[in-house]
């Protein structure tokens, strides 16, 4: 084998000084714009066993399960299978009042949508105010739905009763600084309606140190931050089996402008800093690892860069959990992911938008290629505005369905393996992620590395490098930095299907969502609220107590977000970002 | 605005919005292309925002909004710097804004609204155009 290498190497160096030199000199150029990989470009050789595996083996980089029965066929299902019988959270979805999203899944639901809740909160809810905050003027019920007290998650799930009530339907809750509250809320209306808490399937986003570094809904500083999802990882590994700790998300990462390699040694770091504070407080790797979610990772429209990237991201997490923290399940080790590649919301452009389209179906190609589901995400429409319409999740859908059924793409599993070029920029990758990843580690790892403002600095630092490759033209989007001359048509579209949430309402839903907090704070036992939120701060001041039970009793006896939030700000401060 | 001076532009998120990637960008580009950028940073009420802006003796209000509230935040900005006696300043609005909004926020008295995809440089330019023609 070395010998064919060393052979194979030989020709390479004579191929680029003979055949190569002459069509560059042909074509003028300097260096060559294509690259060729041959089997000697793979540094250390190629150990099939140790680098690829088998799908659903250690390391993963093949893929995360053994097969899959992919469902693209299946109206909001976002292409992921689920066993029978079950319902798995849908699209990402919230408006208004809790009236507003509950009436959008109910009609949903007539139009064939059988998933669960893939709730988007408003950002009062997200940052931990009330609707009647002075600081939620103006935002309530905008990007996602108001939730202020267990009443409001009560009307929301009256879509989910009977047949797909919640012991069957999974909710996912898009919430981080708040998930603690939001996940007692959902236990307590478990209880009202009489199901027990173990058959309860969700998942919380609850990744606050993201939040930190991108997205930016944080509320405690860091340290309490943590402590709060070690209450969370706890409390969830004991009592609620089939609810997710934590859905940890990259790509948000990516979106405010980190380079594919940051993004990967940023989560990684990010992921460990959660893995070490379930080791911290007593637990066994595998009794809660295996509870370990994400949520995307990723984010541009290179396409094999993109493929690699998550075939190194796969192979990492399980080198993490099984070299570093000692997992003993595979379980444990395999990133469970919805999404594989997407063009990134960021590359998505208002410029002649059906753009968007080509550029969402380049991303499902390269995902089916990357080992997960041929969606085409996001909906073309995606920087129009707020709430997709029907017919770009249509035509989204129907992108994913084409990729799947007509050029049959999900046929073979990890299709590039093997692949000189794939396999050694999966390698580039990795070996790129691990050294940030180590720089990180040294600095005492995510939590430090973001108290210090070192991620924040880093990943607006590259923001800004995009920008300028943008504004000097090194880097190009078609219809915004270049082809733009004359003879170029301004291809707009006209969305002729209304969204099913009425915009009339939106306008409406603070002032409607402040009368119903204001009816049950008034029908509630003021007494009781309060006392309840003086033993949850003396709970909150002992670093060592776990404050969901506390937290589940001021949710039913109505306490508001804000006052829990209000409570646990005093005692924990408020998260102040480092300067620039 | 100040004479021979470097034209100050005070860079800010109103709002709960953390989509912050845009402002940063921006309050580097001016920068680098020879303003004076102050950034407010997360989180800024209308009220801390016409603050700053007088303290800080800018001459341009840049508002990043991508949550969607940008009609209301804009508003109260604007009603805001008018009640300092601030009601000169420029205000520049960049996010994801419809045409018609875009409409509506020049018809408030907004200077220019920018959406996703357009250079530092032509914002630069903009600038440069009403404090130098």
């Amino acid at each position: 084998m070395k010998e064919d290498l060393e052979k194979v190497r030989q020709e390479k160096t004579r191929w680029g000084e003979k055949t190569l030199k002459a069509a560059l000199e042909r074509f003028k150029l300097k260096e060559s714009p294509t690259q060729f990989y041959a089997p000697s470009d793979l540094d250390d050789g190629f150990n099939f066993l140790e680098q690829v595996g088998f799908p659903g083996q250690y390391p993963f980089t093949a893929g995360t399960y053994p097969t899959f029965p992919y469902l693209t066929g299946e109206r909001g299902s976002g292409g992921i299978a689920q066993a029978k019988g079950l319902v798995r959270a849908g699209r990402y979805s919230g408006y208004g009042a809790p009236e507003d999203t509950r009436d959008y899944y109910l009609h949903m639901r007539k139009l064939g949508s059988r998933t669960g809740p893939n709730i988007a909160f408003d950002l009062p809810t997200q940052c931990g105010y009330d609707s009647d905050s002075p600081m939620a003027s103006g935002e309530v019920g905008r990007v996602g739905v108001a939730v202020d007290t267990l009443r409001d998650m009560e009307v929301i799930f009256e879509a989910f009763s009977g047949e797909n009530d919640i012991d069957r339907t999974a909710s996912n809750f898009t919430i981080n600084a708040p998930a603690n509250i939001l996940m007692a809320m959902y236990m307590a209306l478990a209880e009202k309606r009489g199901i027990s808490r173990d058959k309860l399937r969700a998942t919380p986003q609850n990744d606050i140190l993201k939040e930190f570094v991108a997205r930016g809904t944080y509320i405690f500083p860091p340290r309490p931050s943590m402590r709060m999802f070690r209450d969370s990882l706890v409390f969830i590994s004991k009592h609620l089996p089939n609810v997710n700790i934590t859905s940890i998300g990259g790509y948000h990462i990516r979106e405010a402008g980190a380079t594919r390699e940051q993004d990967l040694a940023f989560s990684l770091a990010i992921g460990a800093a959660y893995l070490q504070e379930g080791v911290n407080a007593g637990l066994a790797v595998d009794a809660f690892a295996p509870r370990f979610t994400f949520n995307a990772f990723g984010g541009s429209m290179e396409f094999f860069k993109e493929v690699a990237f998550h075939r190194a991201a796969r192979r990492m997490w399980a080198k993490l959990l099984k070299e570093k923290f000692g997992a003993k399940n595979e379980r444990s080790m395999t990133l469970r992911v919805p999404l594989t590649v997407y063009p990134g919301n960021f590359n998505c452009t208002v410029q002649r938008p059906l753009n968007n389209l080509v550029r969402s179906v380049v991303g499902g190609i390269a995902a089916a290629m990357a080992g997960g589901a041929p969606n085409c995400y996001p909906p073309y429409d995606e920087p129009l505005g707020l709430g997709w319409s029907l017919e770009a999740i249509q035509l989204s859908e129907d992108a994913a369905r084409i990729l799947q059924h007509e050029a049959k793409l999900v046929e073979v599993t990890d299709p590039l393996a093997g692949s000189y070029y794939v396999e050694s920029l999966t390698n580039q990758i990795e070996s790129a992620a691990w050294t940030e990843f180590e720089k990180i580690q040294k600095m005492g790892g995510a939590v430090a590395a973001i108290e210090s403002g070192y991620m924040q600095r880093e990943v607006a630092k590259s923001a800004y490098d995009r920008q300028k490759k943008l504004e000097e033209g090194k880097e190009l989007i078609v219809g915004v930095n270049c082809f733009l001359g004359e003879s170029e048509l301004e291809v707009s579209t006209t969305r002729l299907v209304a969204h099913p949430y009425d915009p009339q309402r939106r306008d409406e839903a603070e002032r409607v969502q402040i009368t119903h907090l204001k009816e049950t704070k008034e029908k509630r036992d003021h007494k009781a609220v309060g006392l309840l939120l003086k033993e949850l701060k003396v709970a909150a001041q002992k670093e060592e107590v776990n404050l969901i039970p506390h937290l589940l009793e001021c949710v039913k006896a109505y306490a508001t977000l804000q006052e829990m939030c209000d409570i646990l700000r005093e005692v924990f401060g408020e998260y102040r970002p480092a300067a620039l | 605005m100040n004479q021979g001076k470097k034209i100050r532009v005070l860079v800010a998120k109103p709002g709960l919005d953390g989509h912050d990637r845009g402002a940063k960008v921006v309050a580097f580009g001016l920068r680098d292309a020879g303003f004076e950028v102050v950034y407010t940073g997360l989180r800024q009420t209308p009220e801390m925002i016409a603050s700053a802006a007088i303290q800080e003796d800018v001459d341009v209000v840049g508002l990043s909004i991508l949550s969607g509230a940008h009609l209301s935040l804009t508003q109260r900005v604007l009603q805001n710097l008018r009640a300092k006696g601030a009601g000169d300043k420029m205000v520049l609005v960049g996010g994801i804004i419809s045409p018609a909004d875009a409409g509506k926020l020049k018809e408030m008295g907004v200077a220019e609204v920018f959406i996703p995809g357009t250079s530092i440089k032509s914002i630069a330019d903009f600038i440069k155009s009403k404090f130098t023609g």
